[in-house]
């Protein structure tokens, strides 16, 4: 059975309008906020911009991984949630449907219009993403790039494959690492992430 | 009386998730709570200074865009009434604008997101760490009393991640 992103999106946006009396929203094991896409892209590039060029290197890695832990945390909850349980498990037909639920829930969330490409089990995962929020924001903000700028969904790429491929939670993050062969954020036509195994697990 | 209708300012155009018409993503305590992490261990107060300025600014201008959508909400209580709603409806927690002017005053919030967030990842703290919430409220502010961006500045007195009973913001203008 494929995977329909149609009923995961519906839950989500149910979800997210209840919210309990304390303000929070707990759906899919984890606590959701909602809040402007402007928010985080102005955080993720003023830290970029205040890091300096000479460190640019430094700071794409910090946010990818800060994005990389909580991708693997987050999904490790959505995944052993009782909403995943009831609604994604029944849809699941091989280890593999995971990777294609978890884009389901991304595009979800708001982060873009993930579509996988291609996934080697255990070795290679390509999402391809027309309209990621990170690289219209850098347009926006500061004009045409010389890298990827798609921080958060190169974490996530990567924590998809760790959570089906590493070892078992916790001890799986950063098993694999995303790169971002093609950004629109540089002016390629989307954005294109590619997560494969690491040799150095955390800092290969 | 139900100034806003959330059903409608909540929506989807295609892919993208929408907030009175501004794109908006839906992230958990994980990734919110790992960025203030990071900046603030990467960065020290240069870390805090960019999430609370983040804060104030898009606040600022999501909050103006709304009041002016929603024109027929004219009153500061009114306004105050819904900036508060909007902040639940979000899951970012509770505010309360109960002794605040167009000077200043004092705000509490008795549960917040982050609060929940950090607790849950990294236990108490040392020092107060909500960062976000101190430029939400600057910039929602200084849409309500319709000042320019940077015109208040927000202490927090008490944090709930310091293992305080509530969150106490003093505001103050610069």
């Amino acid at each position: 059975m494929a995977i329909d992103g149609s009923k995961i999106i519906h839950a989500v946006m149910e979800g997210s309008r209840i919210r309990e009396a304390k303000g929070i929203i707990p759906l899919f094991g984890v606590y959701l906020s909602l809040f402007f896409v402007q928010y985080y892209n102005k955080l993720s590039f003023d830290f970029e911009k205040e890091m300096g060029r000479e460190h640019e290197s430094e700071s794409a890695a910090l946010l990818i991984e800060a994005a990389q832990e909580c991708g693997y945390a987050t999904f490790q909850g959505i995944r052993n949630s009782r909403e995943w349980e009831g609604l994604v498990l029944p849809m699941i037909e091989t280890k593999e449907d995971q990777i294609f639920s978890f884009a389901a829930v991304a595009v979800a969330f708001g982060w873009g219009d993930l579509d996988v490409r291609e996934l080697i089990p255990d070795e290679k995962l390509v999402i391809r993403v027309s309209d990621s929020y990170e690289a219209t924001g850098y347009l926006q903000l500061h004009g045409l790039a010389t890298s990827g700028k798609c921080y958060m969904l190169r974490g996530v790429s990567g924590a998809f494959m760790d959570l089906l491929y590493g070892e078992d939670y916790p001890d799986g993050c950063f098993t694999f690492r995303a790169e971002e062969p093609f950004c629109r954020a540089k002016g390629d036509p989307y954005c294109e992430l590619l997560a494969r195994r690491t040799s150095d697990k955390r800092h290969a | 009386m139900m100034l806003i209708n959330w059903e409608h300012e909540l929506d989807r155009v295609g892919h993208r998730v929408i907030l009175s018409g501004l794109p908006i993503a839906m992230h958990c305590h994980h990734y919110n709570i790992n960025l203030e992490k990071m900046l603030e261990d990467t960065m020290g107060e240069t870390g805090i200074r960019l999430l609370f300025e983040a804060a104030e600014e898009v606040s600022f201008y999501g909050f103006t865009s709304f009041l002016r959508h929603y024109s027929r909400i004219k009153t500061i209580k009114s306004k105050l009434e819904v900036a508060s709603t909007i902040y639940q409806n979000c899951g970012l927690g509770v505010m309360h604008f109960q002794r605040i002017g167009n000077r200043g005053g004092i705000i509490v919030s008795p549960s917040s997101h982050h609060v929940t967030g950090w607790l849950a990842k990294h236990g108490k703290r040392e020092t107060p760490g909500c960062h976000f919430a101190r430029g939400w409220v600057a910039g929602v502010l200084e849409a309500v009393y319709n000042q320019p961006l940077h015109h208040f500045a927000v202490e927090e007195l008490t944090c709930k991640m310091m293992r305080h009973d509530e969150c106490k913001f003093l505001v103050k203008e610069r």
